[in-house]
């Protein structure tokens, strides 16, 4: 499968009369957007708002983040399953609207959602900060219950991203990247002396607003399964979930994972990237077991050397985690973990809820127990209403003077188990 | 919890879900339970029906606690 990946740079965003990219510059007609985001009926009224990188702006209770993309060739169109037809994407032309995002907040469904700072000491913890930001805060119809407005934010979401992505249909990419993975008996003998590494990519699906969706179906309902790393750049896994701020994968996570980036980087070079295993964090221990059996027996299968394992979460997850790392170990491929650590306010905690002297190759995304003070904002997007309540906020969290003292867990992406972030931890 | 109960001198038998973590933090007597957000029932199943589950997992786990262990023991069916 081989797709090219343009890139058109957006510096800015502005409000204007017809949404439309020029000279780097998104501008969108916000009742246009509005009129798109009401044709739902769960939704009673969404105002749209822009937050651009450096201002004293705090968007908050974030929900989801959606990089604005369009497919220009190739079969299928972005989200498959979901906003387009149950197509196999990942081939052809993907525009993307690079630097621009769209972010989706409103009253919390769960406690889960998170922070996004533009400027100060909490802009450095999340790299939604950089990005141009159109914010949609959704209100929902009255009588609907968490799961329905839930999943009505989120389309809204995906909605609105594919909206703006398709601007850039006709728009020269200021950059093009080319990703290529072949079938796996050709991809094996491409590179025959480098080392086979495959990428077991675990999903949140605890349930109970903790979901993913894999081209349209919920992935507590998948059995492990593999994918072309470019199917992702198309939107085939979006987020569904509610997880704490910090570690959960937005659908902007997802779009750009940097662990699928990183492997194409060195593919050819000194690996050998062979593909994506997919699966899943049930709630039922026999779940949990049979997913770990199956992802460890697909890296043997694909006769892989190495395996990247990411989780996704936390709490019982870390077993999810732990159990496909030890089975893949017991398989003969040498594994790396990517994770996070709830190791307390003084991280002298155990880390991880499960552990195993197998798991000797841990890449963390750090504390997310550690305390942060985030200045007033002088102007929030959405509402400070629930900061005491997202996990992370405590009681008094949010200060008289609109300054809040919490942990990082409460920001959008703090510490992310894709490693998209800045934080980790050296161990010599 | 169940470590320092044991350390008192009382035996503890564990209900839980994810067995696995249960033994990394070395419980000694383990029930497996139904599943991480309702384990003691199941709400699929019809109210007499689950009844008739949590009672035997009642059970099960007293009867653990009259059984004599050597090292971790997970009781399964």
């Amino acid at each position: 499968m081989h797709l090219e990946l343009g890139k058109i740079k957006i510096t800015d965003i502005q409000f204007g009369d017809l949404t439309k990219v020029e000279a780097g510059v998104l501008y969108v007609n916000k009742q246009e957007l509005i009129d798109l985001i009401m044709e739902d009926d769960h939704i009673k009224g969404v105002s749209v708002e822009l937050a651009r990188p450096g201002e004293e702006v705090r968007i908050t209770p974030v929900k989801d983040v959606i990089e604005p993309r369009v497919k220009v060739e190739g079969p299928g169109g972005i989200f498959p399953g979901v906003l387009n037809k149950v197509t196999t994407v990942g081939s052809g032309r993907t525009h993307v609207l690079s630097g621009a995002a769209v972010v989706t907040c409103g009253k919390i469904v769960g406690f889960q959602e998170g922070i996004i700072d533009m400027t100060g000491p909490g802009a450095d913890y999340t790299p939604f900060s950089k990005l141009n930001n159109v914010c949609l805060v959704i209100e929902a119809t009255e009588g609907l219950n968490q799961y329905e407005y839930e999943a009505a934010a989120r389309m809204a979401g995906l909605k609105a991203a594919s909206y703006l992505g398709q601007i850039g249909k006709d728009i020269q990419p200021d950059e093009i990247k080319v990703y290529e993975t072949k079938p796996l008996l050709e991809q094996a003998v491409e590179y025959p002396n480098l080392p086979k590494v495959g990428y077991v990519y675990m999903l949140q699906t605890q349930g109970l607003l903790h979901d993913t969706y894999v081209y349209g179906v919920d992935a507590k309902k998948i059995v492990p399964t593999i994918l072309y790393p470019t199917e992702i750049m198309d939107g085939a896994i979006l987020s569904g979930n509610c997880v704490s701020a910090c570690d959960k994968n937005t659908t902007y996570h997802h779009l750009n994972n940097p662990i699928i980036h990183d492997l194409y980087e060195r593919h050819g070079k000194d690996i050998n990237f062979m593909g994506i295993i997919i699966t899943n964090e049930n709630v039922y221990l026999a779940d949990k077991e049979r997913s770990s059996n199956w992802t460890a027996k697909f890296t043997k299968y694909l006769g892989l050397d190495g395996a990247i394992i990411s989780q996704e979460g936390f709490g019982n997850p870390d077993t999810d985690l732990i159990m496909n790392c030890k089975k893949i170990e017991d398989e003969g491929v040498k594994t790396v973990i990517v994770t996070d650590e709830y190791a307390g306010r003084d991280g002298a905690s155990q880390s991880l809820a499960d552990a195993d002297p197998k798991a000797d190759a841990v890449v963390t995304g750090g504390n997310a127990n550690e305390v942060i003070v985030l200045p007033p904002m002088k102007k929030v997007i959405g509402t400070l209403d629930y900061i005491d309540k997202i996990a992370g906020g405590f009681d008094g969290s949010l200060r008289p003077d609109g300054s809040i003292e919490a942990e990082i867990q409460v920001i959008t992406g703090a510490t992310n188990e894709l490693g998209f972030n800045k934080m980790s931890a050296i161990t010599y | 919890m169940v470590k320092e109960i044991e350390r008192a001198g009382i035996p503890v038998v564990h209900i839980c879900t994810v067995v696995p973590i249960s033994l990394t933090v070395g419980a000694n007597r383990i029930v497996p339970a139904i599943a991480i957000p309702y384990p003691l029932g199941d709400p699929t199943l019809e109210p007499t029906e689950e009844k008739k589950l949590r009672r035997k997992l009642v059970e099960k786990a007293l009867k653990s606690l009259q059984t004599e262990v050597d090292g971790q023991t997970v009781f399964e069916d």
